[in-house]
């Protein structure tokens, strides 16, 4: 039995622990220990991301005469790694006061305990699949073990999760379409014998399998024009649920592109693809698909009003990032492309974590109900302030650096507007999480927030601990920058020579930890001026100018509602919904098929509804 | 680079840029005063000022976060200036190039931003939606001549640009275009006429600075020293090849910032939603084919 053998029977182990645990107060705390379990498993397989050989499992089985391999290779590696930290962590903050709270609302936290240690199981799985069979196989698991976490909540979450799994079954038959090509080509499932044909492909089958596959995993990453179901989905569902989800799930998506795009078929392969009529390679069309998936999702978060759909929607922009880095090809673009993935995982979990202790509180994630709970809830404040620091990708956090990455690589491989496309996605991150911050924690405290209190401990340790690695891997990024290497290895892309610190490049390179230091010095100089020269006296926040008035606790003025004003006034008109446009037409036309055929099939061939009639009543009376 | 000098230079830079900033801003209001025909302030008023802010009796906060909001302000651009090679002093540019600065800059904006969040008076929150607004307008010109500018050189260190200018002659003449499309984001990056209205320092009670007073105040008129220095010297970088000594170079930045200056006093004001406008079209327009130049 190999160490990836105890993982998957530890992941599964945890999985019945819980279901047998499911109506009892301990789920929380078996799931967590479970989840730990794996963690610590994982750990001992760390040297497969610093480089080891990949790990296969002795559970090895054939199905339809197809042998299924279980394999973990460095990718396999890191993507579980993020996976079972944001498991562990989501899970710990489901535990103890939150899990009363939701308990209490007539919901059961085991079950979600149940879905979260069904998704960890799953994913596992997923990156274990070392054939097309296996990997399919795992995909629809994933698919539907996301889809049981997201109808949780019932009501409305009902609403999206049908939306995703309709999404997810659309994505999953192009998956099996492609499969069946592939069987049918190379008599085989087996990545080696994909690899070993794919240099003799012409150019349009090369097209059509990248479209064929990417269409299954651009699906769940929810890139552009895929991406409808996300944030609605992953609004809806329960706190850590959303956490966990928002935080790694959907990037089994991008493992799934990097292991057929990069990996399996090569980015030299989608460079050589020319696209009739334009001066664009199927790789450059793809990076432009991951541009307007930066920016469009982006601002459209900056129009919401509610913390969770915020956050949801910049998710969805942030996967844009590692698309667009992974694809650029080069060692330092697609270093920043999957560093991305771990940094932008921390950055929203604990983001997301901050949101829902918020909520917690005071019961409600509408952005235009809060304000000024930094005086409550100051440690909830720096997990957020870490979290938005990271995602809007501004020293001296981690997002800075894999952002700084994929920046530097557009630049040097002489990509301008991809550059300053991915630019204006950041500053529309920064304006928007701004406004997230801004109208939950500054301004005015509402009467009612007066007795709100911090966090419980339960909930406020996962969010510090997470901050504290989303500091320490913006401070030294060389730790992961290490697995991630091994990661461009294995996938078989140029691999960055880094430090602890960054990058080293005669032409500009990266030292965060000289940067940081030389941060906080100037922090902490400017600190010695401010409080070396005289005290402040604090006065209460009512004590305010305003133009005349005298101002009380009843009257509201938080400046929240509408906040970019100026901006929406000039770019307002450009919100014009033509994604939701092009849905509703899709399912209309799939409708009228339907129905036509159907009616085709009852006119032309009434024999057959009648047969297929009488056999299911035969089935049902014997 | 031996560890004594870089310490040196990280702990002069700044110190540096803070005396030459108030010279800026004396210049500044110098300016503003013959373009208006009043005398203008003495020699040193810009110092009195700021020792004056600093010494009031009433400091009034809003809170812990109004405090660190200010203390980010400024540590942000002590930071920053160690990224900004001058004349014999290189600091931390080889580990930090152009994208790095840019993104330290926002810094001083973030705590700022907390800062006057903090405060609790929409008037506050209001500008700071302006400032963020400005900041989307200005950067997006501002990133396309970084990239023609790194892309031409070949590099993202700023020291790298510098002697590669001195070999081979100013980016300005090289690539005009960018360096008009610079001048324009610089315009708007300085936060001064007609692009002011989110400083709002005509009516100040519907600007950032509503509530700040005292050291608070004080702390923002350092910033503003270094902003102007700190925009002064990264445009002479970009296309006018540095300094070779302090003499040129301090004409040079001075020069670079007296231009807007003459231009900001005889303007009015555009809207929040007209600088958008303006800054993404004519700017960016001028960037883009610069950039076209500079790669075909």
């Amino acid at each position: 039995m190999s160490l990836l053998d105890a993982l998957l029977l530890t992941a599964l182990g945890t999985l019945i622990a819980t279901l047998a645990t499911v109506r009892t107060r301990w789920v929380g705390y078996v799931a967590s220990l479970g989840l730990g379990l794996q963690l610590l498993v994982l750990f001992l397989l760390a040297p497969l991301g610093y480089g080891a050989p990949a790990v296969t499992s002795g559970l090895a089985w054939d199905l339809f005469g197809q042998p299924l391999v279980l394999r973990y290779d460095a990718m396999s590696w890191y993507f579980a790694l993020i996976t079972l930290g944001a498991g562990l962590v989501s899970s710990v903050y489901a535990t103890g006061a939150w899990s009363d709270h939701y308990r209490a609302a007539g919901r059961s936290p085991g079950w979600l305990q149940f879905a979260l240690a069904l998704n960890v199981f799953t994913m596992l799985l997923l990156l274990a699949s070392g054939d097309f069979l296996s990997l399919f196989i795992a995909w629809e698991l994933v698919s539907w073990a996301s889809f049981l976490l997201m109808a949780l909540a019932a009501g409305p979450a009902l609403k999206w999760s049908l939306r995703y799994i309709t999404y997810a079954t659309a994505g999953a038959m192009s998956m099996l379409a492609a499969l069946g090509i592939v069987f049918h080509l190379t008599g085989s499932l087996n990545y080696a014998d994909f690899m070993a044909a794919v240099d003799q492909w012409s150019v349009g089958l090369i097209t059509l399998l990248t479209v064929l596959f990417g269409a299954g995993f651009a699906v769940k990453m929810g890139i552009l024009p895929f991406h409808l179901w996300q944030a609605g989905a992953y609004a809806e569902t329960p706190g850590p649920g959303m956490a966990f989800l928002g935080a790694i799930s959907s990037r089994m998506g991008l493992y799934g592109m990097m292991l057929v795009w990069v990996q399996l078929i090569g980015l030299i392969r989608l460079i050589e693809v020319h696209i009739p009529l334009t001066f664009l390679s199927l790789r450059d069309v793809l990076m432009w698909i991951a541009a307007f998936t930066i920016i469009l999702p982006t601002y459209t978060a900056l129009k919401q009003n509610d913390a969770r759909r915020l956050l949801a929607w910049h998710g969805i922009g942030q996967g844009g990032y590692m698309l667009m880095g992974i694809l650029s090809a080069s060692a330092l673009g697609s270093a920043g492309g999957i560093l991305h993935i771990f940094n932008y995982a921390t950055n929203q979990a604990v983001l997301l974590l901050a949101v829902f202790a918020v909520v917690y509180r005071t019961g409600t994630a509408d952005l235009n109900k809060l304000g000024g709970l930094f005086t409550r809830m100051p440690l909830t404040f720096v997990a957020m302030l870490v979290g938005i620091i990271g995602l809007a990708g501004i020293p001296p956090m981690n997002g800075f650096v894999s952002k700084w990455m994929v920046y530097r690589s557009l630049l040097s491989e002489g990509m301008p507007l991809l550059f300053v496309a991915s630019v204006i996605g950041t500053l529309g991150t920064i304006l928007s999480v701004y406004k997230l911050i801004h109208n939950t924690f500054l301004g005015q405290l509402r009467l009612e927030h007066e007795p709100v209190q911090e966090a419980p401990w339960s909930m406020v340790i996962p969010m510090m601990v997470l901050a504290l690695i989303i500091f320490l891997t913006g401070f030294m990024p060389g730790i992961v920058l290490d697995w991630v290497a091994a990661v461009q290895a294995a996938v078989g892309l140029p691999v960055l020579p880094h430090t602890l610190g960054g990058v080293a490049d005669a032409h500009g390179g990266l030292d965060m930890i000289m940067l940081v230091l030389v941060l906080f010095a100037g922090f902490g100089v400017s600190a010695l001026l401010f409080y070396a020269t005289g005290r402040s006296e604090p006065v209460h926040q009512l004590d305010n100018y305003a133009g005349g008035h005298f101002l009380s606790a009843d009257v509201r003025y938080h400046y929240s509602d509408h906040f970019y004003a100026g901006l929406m006034h000039r770019i307002g008109h450009w919100y014009r919904g033509s994604f939701l446009w092009f849905e509703s037409v899709v399912a209309s036309l799939a409708s009228f098929l339907a129905q036509w055929s159907a009616t085709f099939y009852r006119l032309m061939q009434p024999a057959l509804p009648m047969l297929a009639m009488a056999v299911i009543v035969l089935w049902m009376v014997s | 680079m031996e560890i004594g000098k870089r310490i040196a230079d990280i702990i002069l830079m700044p110190i540096v840029a803070f005396v030459i900033g108030l010279f800026m801003v004396l210049m500044l209001r110098k300016i503003a005063a013959k373009l208006q025909r009043r005398v203008g302030p003495p020699f040193f008023q810009p110092l009195i000022d700021i020792i004056k802010f600093y010494s009031k009796t009433t400091q009034v906060s809003h809170g812990l976060l109004h405090d660190i909001g200010i203390i980010m302000a400024v540590g942000g651009y002590l930071a920053a200036e160690s990224l900004l090679p001058v004349p014999g002093m290189d600091g931390l540019s080889d580990k930090g190039g152009i994208i790095t600065l840019t993104y330290f800059l926002m810094i001083p904006s973030l705590g700022l931003a907390l800062g006057v969040g903090q405060c609790a008076n929409p008037n506050g929150s209001i500008g700071i939606s302006r400032a963020l607004t400005a900041m989307l307008a200005y950067d997006i010109p501002f990133v396309i001549v970084i990239f023609g500018v790194a892309w031409h050189y070949g590099t993202t260190d700023l020291s790298e640009m510098i002697s590669l200018q001195q070999a081979q002659g100013w980016g300005a003449f090289e690539m005009p275009l960018l360096a008009l499309a610079g001048l324009f984001a610089l315009q708007g990056m300085m936060g001064k006429q007609p692009f002011e209205i989110y400083v709002a320092p005509a009516e100040i009670a519907t600007g950032p600075m509503v509530e700040m007073g005292g050291k608070y105040m004080g702390g923002l008129f350092v910033m503003q020293c270094f902003q102007l220095y700190t925009a002064g010297v990264l445009y002479t970088t970009l296309f006018l090849g540095g300094g070779t000594h302090w003499l040129d170079f301090l004409i040079k930045i001075f020069a670079v910032v007296a231009i807007p200056m003459m231009i900001a006093f005889t303007f009015p004001r555009y809207r929040t939603e007209d600088m958008l406008r303006l800054m993404w079209k004519w700017p960016v327009l001028a960037g883009l084919l610069g950039i076209a130049f500079v790669m075909y």
